[in-house]
């Protein structure tokens, strides 16, 4: 991989760290590790994607529980398959950065744990995001009785207008009460 | 908001802005938005340059990574304190140690006493007499009348009273900002459901440590559908009697509480041996011998050489050992985690010796410096080695606020009081250090105050040290100031809290239909920071209801 060739424009890179919350060091590494995924055909492609499977192969993304929910999340393709470029890897890696503040913190934990993207997190969504947590297999999982359960507390402690499901100012006023939220929702490369 | 839609809204203020260029030659304005820009910019460049010169970074990425954040906040404590130390010395050795070294280069070491190698565990003999001690400091104005004259008594004395102010005004401010960042918002109950769910720490990234995590974190979360409403009400009823049911905590199952009881002890335990060791010091030391400062700091110089080992020690026991016993011997206690509580205190009571030498060691940072070091590499070696990763989430932001607290309150308060002690009361030896022949070592001011009156342009520094600071009747007021202020403080907080019930019981109303209250207490609640979140779900549930 020639060096020169995939290095990034100036202006590029001052215009990304105004649009970011990363340094521009945290870029040039986070172009350097995305140049790594690319394959060879994708390197002269004006704005390359990578396709999902790449993106969860790097080392900070592939044990964790919520990975494919990422990537979705961060992906602006029109097939919906996860697959991200250049810009939406910087945007995923500024939201998970250390100087990003609270409220995009918890607006794109919102939209991760939103597992059907309907703008709330019903029933459904809360026993996806506990089935995430707890282990895929069937004897670690929590029992339907717990389940049930568990829902209703979660329900109870953050939902204040009781319509059965949580939304995003319900969910920043839970997050805002949880002090070790913002120092674990980061990833840095 | 993709990246996109970003890019487009900022091409369309560059373009607005070039527009309202070309029509605005007003030069004020072009002035301040380039300042401004040339700010911002400063900075960017200035955060870059931290980053670059930040020390440890690759390393604690990687403890991080592998042990959490519980335990990556002992090695960013560890570096704190690192900083401390460094400016310590920095300010000692610029203000204090150089201009010593440039008017006496040799220090005056009667015959007969040379370097062996033993001093470096014992701090005497050949150190007692160089400038690593307070002896080692002339008490002369340095320079003739002609060239600019030193004064190294009041160099002393400020250099050692601005360090200890500037120590205090960051604690304050990290332990304030600490308590209301982590603390304040935190739930006051049991950790409910979702703080479990929302503690994930996503910058795990070894896959046996996240397995560990999911494991106990269901096993939480089966706690929490049987327990909870049980363990809620009754911490509601046992924590106001935390001190007088001490008992009830070894029995309690809430491992918070038991680390809280074992903090409490530990740091009990460690502040009264140095309390006893302080006033020995304060009240026989300084009548029995000559240089009883320099001997009060080869004191202090042991205790931190002693500490170290003893920290390496309990490094062996704690980590090496446990590890060696878990694996081979008894199998069912395990691999050994990482006690964060126990090193942190380690840290502390290492951190209140420095701070207690520094007016009687002026070098003592150096000591503390080099130790920091070793003990950052001792320790990561060891937790690689010997340590699994934690399996629970820890409250590792709160624990924070509380080690901050401790550092403060018993730690760096207890030192200070002791420095102050000696330097109001007590008389200096007479025949070493910078102070020697006066009454106390604060005489050093009043003599200087004596010989600022004798000159007119000072008048106003001489009447500030009368009316202010030698008044009792200033601090007087300045306390009865804060205490009022407090008072109001307190009324606002009950005051929003009572807001935030009322407002919390008029969504539920709205939202089930009825329609109540008067629409005053919104007008009320938008100054209220926490209320904005029910305000606006407030007229979100009025909007849904009329649409």
């Amino acid at each position: 991989m020639g060096t020169t060739a995939s290095q990034l424009r100036k202006d590029l890179l001052s215009e990304y760290q105004e649009l970011t919350f990363l340094t521009k060091q945290e870029i040039i590494l986070a172009h350097k590790r995305f140049s790594e995924l690319l394959s060879k055909e994708d390197r002269n492609v004006p704005t390359p994607r990578v396709p999902m499977e790449k993106v969860l192969s790097l080392p900070e993304l592939k044990s964790n529980p919520f990975r494919k929910r990422i990537c979705h999340v961060f992906s602006t393709s029109d097939m919906k398959d996860g697959s991200l470029t250049f810009e939406d890897f910087l945007d995923l890696l500024s939201a998970f950065s250390d100087s990003a503040t609270l409220e995009i913190k918890s607006h794109y934990a919102f939209r991760i744990f939103d597992f059907d993207d309907d703008g709330t997190l019903d029933g459904g969504d809360l026993e996806k995001l506990v089935n995430c947590l707890t282990g895929e297999t069937d004897d670690t999982r929590l029992t339907t009785e717990e389940m049930r359960q568990l829902i209703s507390n979660i329900l109870e402690e953050s939902d204040i207008d009781k319509d059965g499901t949580v939304n995003l100012s319900e969910f920043q006023h839970v997050i805002s009460r949880s002090p070790d939220f913002v120092s674990s929702f980061k990833i840095v490369l | 908001m993709s990246f996109d839609d970003k890019k487009h809204i900022r091409g369309q203020v560059l373009a607005l802005k070039s527009f309202k260029k070309s029509r605005q030659l007003n030069c004020f304005a072009d002035c301040s938005t380039t300042v401004s820009l040339a700010f911002r910019r400063c900075g960017a460049n200035m955060t870059l340059a931290k980053q670059t010169l930040e020390l440890w970074r690759g390393t604690m990425k990687e403890v991080g990574g592998k042990f959490g954040t519980g335990v990556l906040s002992y090695f960013k404590f560890l570096k704190w304190l690192l900083m401390f130390n460094i400016f310590s010395f920095l300010v000692n050795f610029g203000f204090i140690t150089i201009p010593q070294l440039i008017y006496h280069p040799t220090p005056d070491i009667p015959a007969g006493v040379s370097f062996k190698g033993l001093e470096i565990l014992t701090g005497a003999g050949y150190f007692s007499h160089t400038v690593m001690y307070y002896g080692g400091y002339s008490n002369k104005t340095q320079g003739t009348g002609g060239r600019s004259e030193y004064n190294m008594q009041l160099a002393y004395f400020f250099t050692v009273a601005a360090y200890m102010v500037l120590c205090g005004a960051a604690l304050i401010y990290s332990m304030a900002s600490s308590f209301r960042k982590k603390y304040v918002l935190a739930d006051s109950g049991l950790g409910g459901a979702w703080q479990l769910l929302c503690s994930w720490d996503f910058s795990v990234t070894n896959e046996k440590a996240v397995r560990q995590r999911k494991n106990n974190l269901r096993i939480q979360l089966k706690a929490a559908t049987l327990l909870l409403p049980f363990v809620v009400s009754l911490i509601n009823l046992v924590v106001p009697l935390f001190y007088s049911l001490f008992k009830k905590i070894e029995h309690y199952s809430n491992p918070r509480m038991q680390v809280y009881a074992i903090i409490v002890r530990n740091v009990i335990l460690k502040m009264s041996i140095l309390g006893i060791l302080c006033y020995y010091w304060m009240k026989d030391v300084a009548n029995t011998f000559s240089c009883w400062e320099s001997i009060v700091g080869q004191a202090l110089y042991r205790l931190v050489i002693m500490d170290f080992l003893f920290i390496m020690l309990g490094s062996f026991f704690g980590e090496f050992l446990s590890n060696v016993i878990g694996t081979k011997c008894i199998q069912s206690l395990g691999v050994p985690e990482f006690d964060v509580a126990r090193n942190v205190l380690d840290l502390i009571y290492a951190q209140t010796l420095a701070w207690i030498g520094i007016y009687f060691s002026p070098l003592l940072p150096v000591i503390q410096i080099i130790k920091f070091f070793i003990l950052f590499y001792l320790k990561k070696v060891s937790l690689t080695l010997n340590c699994q990763p934690p399996r629970r989430a820890g409250r590792a932001a709160q624990m924070q606020t509380i080690f901050i607290a401790i550092l403060f309150f018993p730690s760096f308060v207890g030192a200070l009081s002791m420095v102050a002690y000696t330097v109001w009361i007590l008389p200096p030896s007479d025949k070493c250090g910078p102070f020697r022949g006066l009454n106390t070592t604060f005489s050093a001011i009043q003599i200087w105050m004596d010989d600022l009156n004798r000159v007119d342009a000072f008048q106003w520094t001489v009447w500030i040290y009368q009316h202010v600071i030698r008044s009792e009747i200033f601090y007087f007021l300045i306390s009865l100031i804060i205490l009022v202020f407090i008072y109001i403080f307190r009324q606002i907080t009950q005051g929003r809290q009572l807001l935030i019930i009322l407002l919390r019981q008029q969504i539920v109303n709205v939202s089930s239909g009825e329609l109540s209250g008067p629409t005053c207490l919104v007008h009320q609640s938008c100054c209220v920071r926490s209320g904005c979140v029910y305000v606006m779900m407030l007229l979100k549930c009025r909007s849904n209801i009329f649409s």
